[in-house]
């Protein structure tokens, strides 16, 4: 991996709301990582725990409040002329959780896929906006027949399909997916999943996957990281994640999976997490620590030590 | 074990303006009591309708149930009145719905809706109620009952309502508590609290509970027993041992072997292909044919009937007739038969 590209940056990243006021909520905060070229990085944690917060500001939907993030080495947020932010739009595109919500309910599907074929000026001819239109239903799985038709007229799985159609169309590098498959039956889970993988091996994208569903970002990821109250507190190789958590609410995350194994569930032991058992002192730097190649966890110096006595391999 | 609530030869049809759509088509289940059985089943296999049919809470106008007996306590649910329903509703049977953001009262305070059953069923004074909601909020693991009780769903995290939920559902201590995917929209940890809840409380008021899931690792958590739908059918029943390491019918095979386990490799997630059946013409023979891999001429000519695998076990496919050709299941599901094999030829050592 150390020899693949950077194709992301993200530098302590702070997404605050309510600035100022007693109601401030740090939903992003101080969240530092990279993501290579071509990887599918995880990012798990309970709701509110700013995982979706961070996806949106990475492309730009929510303005950071302090940090930056670099998109190949230029930055993403700051003053942008009109044709630097198309540019950039063109690159990174998002696929939303509710495939019922996020589409407009009063466009055709043709049009909803070629709105950003439009908007960057990316057909020559009507002619060609429809064949691209049409290789696009096919690449994502539907048929060039279901172009004319409204979105209502599909099951939660196609329009899943046309929303990631609809991120396709202007060829973009990276692909921020925020939950795109916890809406979905489990069955068509596992298609949505196929097909994003498949793509992802056909174009070389490169995808940022939120989800709350381990057993599938296990699936999926090369890499995860795990958020908790708008930190990253643990980030892993996704084999490695599984095998040896070492953040206590990694640990305690992990154990609180139902599998589809009855005897594994007679015997699990389900951990909690009491972020009160740190017990930082005052004046002690909480920092991401590598404690195996690759392996990042959120801890104290003295923290630090007692991870790698216990870090098996 | 007794018997607390029989289902039989179940049929429900919806009218709609493109035509029936026969959503149950036949459904025979029986519950015993303290158990807790389990329906999966894709979207559309009618786990939520049949569910909802024992409560009656199918929309008056458009459903009809076309034949069968639902029978609770020598009472046939399938054909009481509203006015009989109202005195089992909420007492003898309760629900707890998918969506705790949706299923509570916006404009009433959480004691007033737990409160309600409480007036309505057991005729308690205002007094004793209030005592027993708050007793009912400390019991699911509410903190600070007396203030909570004066407040409002939106101020209960999703979590806290779905506890608010099942206090309501659990304030008569009913004999069947009917869970619709009650976890479905929780965060995993707080998914894990509920259903440790649910098993708990579940000894303590000695209730059986119908548990409505499409997660397969919820199923092997809590249920005793498994009914797979599919088609407005059961396809197989049986113990939860019996189902996910002993499965027979190829739908059931599907579902297991399309959920990646955490230890899975980079092959490509099994899919069952195709699409479900269409309700308004349910296909002659079995509903899951044609996206059968295994499937045979006579599955497209002739429903199968329910084979019987052992006293618990049973499921609807021609793969278990007598005649038919030994087939090779999918990889995942061997694996699941090689460990059934090695508990039940441990268990005969144990009998020895």
């Amino acid at each position: 991996m150390a020899e693949s590209e950077k194709l992301l940056e993200v530098k302590n990243l702070k997404r605050h709301f309510n600035v100022g006021k007693p109601s401030e909520v740090r939903a992003v905060d101080d969240v530092t990582f990279d993501i290579y070229k071509g990887e599918t990085l995880g990012l798990v944690g309970e709701s509110g725990c700013g995982k979706s917060t961070t996806g949106r500001t990475i492309i730009r939907l929510y303005d950071a409040t302090d940090g930056e993030v670099l998109y190949r080495g230029k930055n993403v947020h700051g003053k942008k002329s009109n044709s630097e932010m198309k540019e950039f739009n063109r690159k990174m595109q998002m696929i939303f959780q509710d495939p019922y919500a996020s589409l407009n309910p009063r466009m055709k599907v043709s049009d909803l896929i070629a709105e950003g074929i439009d908007i960057h000026r990316l057909a020559k001819s009507p002619k060609e906006r429809m064949e691209k239109v049409h290789s696009l239903l096919e690449t994502v799985g539907l048929n060039r027949e279901h172009a004319n038709r409204f979105p209502h007229e599909f099951s939660g799985g196609q329009r899943q399909r046309i929303g990631i159609a609809r991120a396709l169309a202007v060829e973009p590098e990276f692909i921020i997916a925020d939950e795109p498959i916890s809406a979905l039956d489990v069955s068509i889970q596992a298609q949505v999943v196929n097909l994003l993988k498949k793509l992802q091996r056909e174009k070389g994208l490169t995808y940022l996957f939120i989800a709350h569903d381990l057993s599938m970002v296990k699936y999926i990821s090369d890499r995860i990281g795990v958020m908790y109250f708008g930190k990253l507190v643990e980030l892993a190789p996704a084999e490695d994640l599984y095998r040896n958590p070492m953040h206590p609410y990694t640990q305690s995350l992990l154990s609180a999976i139902p599998l589809p194994d009855p005897d594994y569930e007679r015997t699990r032991k389900r951990q909690s997490y009491n972020p009160a058992i740190h017990q930082y002192a005052e004046g002690e730097e909480v920092t991401m620590r590598e404690v195996a190649p690759g392996h990042f966890v959120n801890c104290s110096e003295k923290e630090f030590e007692q991870i790698q006595k216990d870090y098996k391999i | 074990m007794k018997k607390i609530l029989e289902v039989s030869d179940l049929h429900i049809s919806f009218h709609t303006f493109a035509g029936e759509v026969q959503a149950i088509r036949g459904v025979n289940f029986d519950l015993f009591e303290g158990e807790t059985l389990a329906i999966v089943g894709e979207s559309g296999s009618g786990k939520s309708v049949t569910t909802k049919s024992i409560m009656r809470l199918l929309p008056p106008d458009n459903s009809e149930i076309k034949k069968g007996k639902i029978l609770f306590k020598d009472t046939d649910i399938a054909q009481a009145t509203e006015k009989q329903m109202q005195k089992i509703r909420g007492k003898d049977i309760s629900m707890i719905f998918q969506d705790p953001m949706t299923s509570l009262n916006p404009t009433m305070t959480i004691g007033k809706q737990i409160m309600e059953p409480l007036l309505k069923h057991q005729k308690l004074s205002k007094d004793k109620a209030r005592e027993r909601a708050l007793k009912l909020l400390d019991l699911v693991g509410i903190p600070k009952p007396e203030i909570r009780i004066k407040q409002y769903p939106h101020q209960f995290s999703g979590g806290m309502r779905q506890r608010v939920v099942i206090a309501i559902a659990l304030a008569c201590a009913p004999k069947v508590l009917i869970a619709d995917e009650p976890t479905t929209a929780l965060d995993v940890t707080i998914q894990a609290q509920i259903l440790d809840l649910m098993k708990e409380l579940q000894k303590q008021i000695e209730t059986s509970i119908i548990f409505i899931t499409h997660d397969l690792g919820v199923v092997a958590n809590v249920a005793d027993r498994v009914a797979v739908m599919y088609g407005g059918k059961i396809v197989e029943i049986g113990t939860v041992d019996e189902i996910f390491y002993n499965p027979q019918h190829p739908y059931t095979w599907g579902l297991i072997s399309s959920m990646p386990s955490l230890d899975s490799g980079d092959e490509e997630l099994f899919v069952i292909p195709g699409t479900p059946p269409d309700l308004l013409h349910p296909p002659k023979g079995d509903a899951f044919a044609p996206r059968n891999p295994y499937a045979m001429k006579i599955d497209l000519e002739e429903e199968p009937p329910m084979f019987q695998v052992s006293d618990t076990h049973f499921a609807a496919t021609w793969l278990l007739h007598p005649d038919a050709p030994k087939v090779d299941p999918p990889a995942a599901v061997k694996e699941r038969k090689a460990i059934y094999q090695a508990k039940q030829a441990a268990s005969l050592k144990g009998g020895q």
